[in-house]
């Protein structure tokens, strides 16, 4: 009984030993990269430093300070869930909507899915400083368009209440990559499901919501999981566009936390945002993962 | 054949090594700056002509991005890799002085016939810490066409215009598509073609509406944030309501230091205030036929000036540094890449007060601006007269203060959502604190 065990054991770890130096570039990586600098950035919060002079150890005191002193970081916690919250609901509609059309056998399908990828690798700030000068207010193309009609201007990026959304807006318009994913998603739903419910009369509103979303609802998450991730993080509309404003318009929260850190030189406040805005990130991941059971459809599944 | 290839290949790169030993019994120093590609050419421009003059040090440039460049000249200090000397940000002079990464400079000019203005030296607690590489201040730009075509005289160059006649003159100058001006029966603020006037709100240069008004943002040694003051308060409203309440203006609420290109730059406006250097980055690329002036006046006669710091960072080269930033900062350095081309006005009296030394920079021929009469009112007897150091120069802070507190939450003033009382009122506790902080 112990002898075949053991060779088990001495074959196993050769191929560990493999697996180890395979992976080894990127557990250093990941390790050098990620983990030391997020320990680092934890310590660090737990601390006053401005860079040069001393490190003063604070405890929690920057943490207080944050919940109970720091008049721009609720509005700035809000910002960053609005702007996520319609960024990723619009771009989850959209990207779906868009991918079902150029599913379809339209002339051109090529041509129409490279032009909706295409803001996608557009550099960013590049995207950004054109939307800039469509927002603008005082000689801007959308505002141009408004008077043309016979409206008066809006403020896309100078008013608190509306510059979110219209940032939110530029994201959408950017989601070029979730567009790709779903439409991989949507030629792997199967032909049969829908010629079976075809010859069972059903119409395309009901194959739609019977059989597509169901099966694509694994892209979905997916799609969904990542799209947060990302816009709970936003920073660079801020930096290229709206510096935060108006008033805390745009005080996204890692915007808020490289202004501390790199503008005011304040690193152990700025650390305790970011580890305030892992947690947060941490949160919202778990609830989509806690409830993806119950909305999640994989073939095979006995749920189905 | 593959050994040989393979000495050749260890050869090649050894190279380097040897080109690193060899030495050439200077000194070497590293220059480190921003700026953009036509600068650098400037700036090797410079270094090449010191590193030819003599044998003893030889200078590198080290060019990092504007953006991040006070972060990484952070960066630098930590690892204790700083350059030997090189610009700094003027929020960041005092910052860098009080945590001891700036070489002392109370002897840097003594006994030099040439010594920089007062209104250019920085200070912490009264004592010098640094000098501006030049002097620049705050003045007011005008569309003289513009002025033409609505048969209104030019801005004086002797008498400035108080506030409300700046407001009066703005508004005749403003008309929207059907021709008629702010306060005229069917005037409509939302079709307005041409705007009087454009107040640079870039948040520094705000500070000067607050000394002009008779109030201040803090107190001269530094200790006291005052823009709570009614004075301080109502001179930030006034300037929004240029473009809120007098429709004279462009609204500009996220501002960025592109105070001209927002104002008398788009071809749209009338005036503008905005700093000297504009002189030369600017105007000689506008294709406007333009004038110059001093600021409209509050109730007192004022303008800022400020400019950055070639500073010396502690270490090993110290003296070597001091030795090239005393000679890259003189005027003559730069005569003709900076100062003939308006770039910078010079940081010494000598050419502020004394008719040889004005008429070497305002009277050179290819001086940008070419009314000798009026620059010497607006450029020189302005400095001297009526220019007050901008507050980095004794603030500690500042970039927490003005850079990041006043310019966020300014933007609701800007955009009209809140007024300027109400927002100081509000962040006033945290400029306070903000100014105490090692």
């Amino acid at each position: 009984m112990t002898v075949p065990l053991k060779k088990k054991i001495r074959y196993n770890r050769a191929e560990t030993r493999a697996a180890w130096i395979l992976l080894l570039p990127s557990v250093i990586g990941l390790i050098c990269i990620t983990y030391l600098p997020m320990i680092a950035s934890f310590t660090l919060s737990l601390f006053s430093w401005n860079g040069l002079g001393e490190m003063k150890f604070l405890r929690l005191e920057n943490y207080t300070r944050l919940f109970t002193r720091d008049t721009k970081f609720y509005g700035s916690l809000l910002t960053t869930l609005e702007y996520a919250g319609i960024s990723v609901a619009g771009s989850i509609v959209y990207s779906m909507i868009i991918a079902l059309l150029l599913n379809r056998k339209i002339p051109a399908r090529g041509f129409f899915r490279a032009v909706f990828y295409l803001p996608y690798v557009l550099p960013a700030l590049a995207v950004y400083l054109g939307w800039k000068w469509l927002y603008d207010y005082n000689h801007g193309f959308f505002n141009y368009g408004i008077k043309l009609l016979g409206g008066s201007s809006v403020k896309f990026l100078d008013s608190s209440a509306m510059v979110t959304p219209s940032l939110a807006c530029i994201a959408v318009w950017l989601s070029g990559n979730l567009i790709v994913i779903f439409l991989a998603g949507l030629q792997n739903v199967p032909r049969t499901y829908h010629e079976a419910a075809e010859i069972d009369g059903a119409n395309a509103w009901q194959r739609f919501w019977g059989i597509t979303i169901p099966c694509m609802t694994p892209i979905i998450f997916y799609n969904l999981l990542m799209s947060l991730v990302t816009n709970l993080q936003v920073i660079t509309p801020a930096l290229s566009l709206t510096k935060g404003g108006p008033g805390t318009g745009s005080y996204f929260m890692c915007y808020m936390l490289y202004t501390q850190a790199f503008k005011s030189h304040k690193y152990g406040y700025g650390s305790a945002i970011a580890v305030v805005l892992f947690l947060i990130i941490a949160v919202f991941t778990g609830i989509l993962f806690g409830t993806s059971k119950s909305w999640i459809f994989y073939e095979g599944d006995d749920k189905a | 054949m593959k050994k040989v290839l393979a000495i050749v290949l260890c050869l090649a790169l050894m190279l380097p090594l040897l080109a690193l030993a060899e030495g050439d019994g200077r000194v070497h120093i590293t220059y480190s700056f921003w700026g953009n590609q036509t600068e650098a050419e400037s700036v090797q421009a410079a270094l090449d002509v010191f590193n030819g003059m003599q044998d003893k040090i030889f200078v590198e440039p080290m060019q990092i991005p504007n953006e991040e460049y006070t972060q990484t000249l952070v960066n630098y200090a930590i690892a204790d890799q700083l350059p030997d000397c090189g610009m700094v940000n003027e929020n960041a002079v005092l910052y860098f002085s009080r945590n001891g990464v700036m070489a002392d400079v109370s002897d840097m000019y003594a006994g030099e016939e040439l010594q920089p203005m007062d209104c250019i030296t920085f200070r912490d607690a009264g004592v010098p810490v640094g000098y501006s590489s030049c002097n620049e201040i705050l003045i007011l730009y005008y569309n003289k066409d513009m002025f033409d075509a609505a048969n209104e005289p030019y801005p004086s160059a002797d008498t400035p215009y108080t506030w409300d006649e700046f407001v009066e003159v703005a508004k005749r100058l403003t008309f929207d598509e059907a021709g008629k001006h702010p306060g005229e029966e069917g005037f409509n603020p939302e079709k307005i073609v041409q705007y009087g006037a454009f107040v640079n709100n870039w948040t520094w240069q705000m500070e000067v509406w607050a000394l002009s008004n008779g109030g201040a943002w803090f107190s001269e040694d530094g200790n006291e944030c005052l823009i709570n003051s009614p004075e301080a308060i109502e001179s930030i409203q006034k300037v929004a309501d240029l473009a809120l309440v007098e429709h004279v203006a462009p609204l500009n609420v996220i501002p960025e230091d592109n105070g001209i290109g927002v104002g008398i730059g788009s071809g749209t406006v009338a005036m503008t205030t905005d700093g000297t250097w504009r002189l030369g980055t600017d105007f000689p690329n506008l294709e406007i036929n333009y004038g110059i002036a001093p600021l409209p006046v509050m109730k007192e006669e004022v303008t800022s000036c400020t400019s950055g710091l070639t500073g010396v960072f502690k270490g090993k080269h110290q003296q070597e540094a001091y030795e090239f930033v005393k000679w890259y900062t003189r005027e003559e350095s730069n005569w003709d890449s900076l100062v003939l081309t308006g770039i910078w006005m010079p940081k010494s009296e000598y050419y502020y007060k004394t008719e040889e030394g004005i008429q070497a920079w305002l009277g050179n021929e290819k001086y940008p601006f070419k009314d000798l009469e009026t620059g010497r009112k607006v450029l020189v007897d302005y400095t001297m007269n009526y220019a007050k150091p901008a507050c980095w120069y004794f603030t500690p802070n500042t970039q927490i203060t003005t850079n990041e507190i006043l310019f966020t939450a300014l933007q609701s003033v800007w955009s009209g959502e809140r007024t300027a009382e109400d927002v100081i009122t509000e962040i006033y506790p945290e400029l306070c604190e903000a100014i105490v902080v090692d």
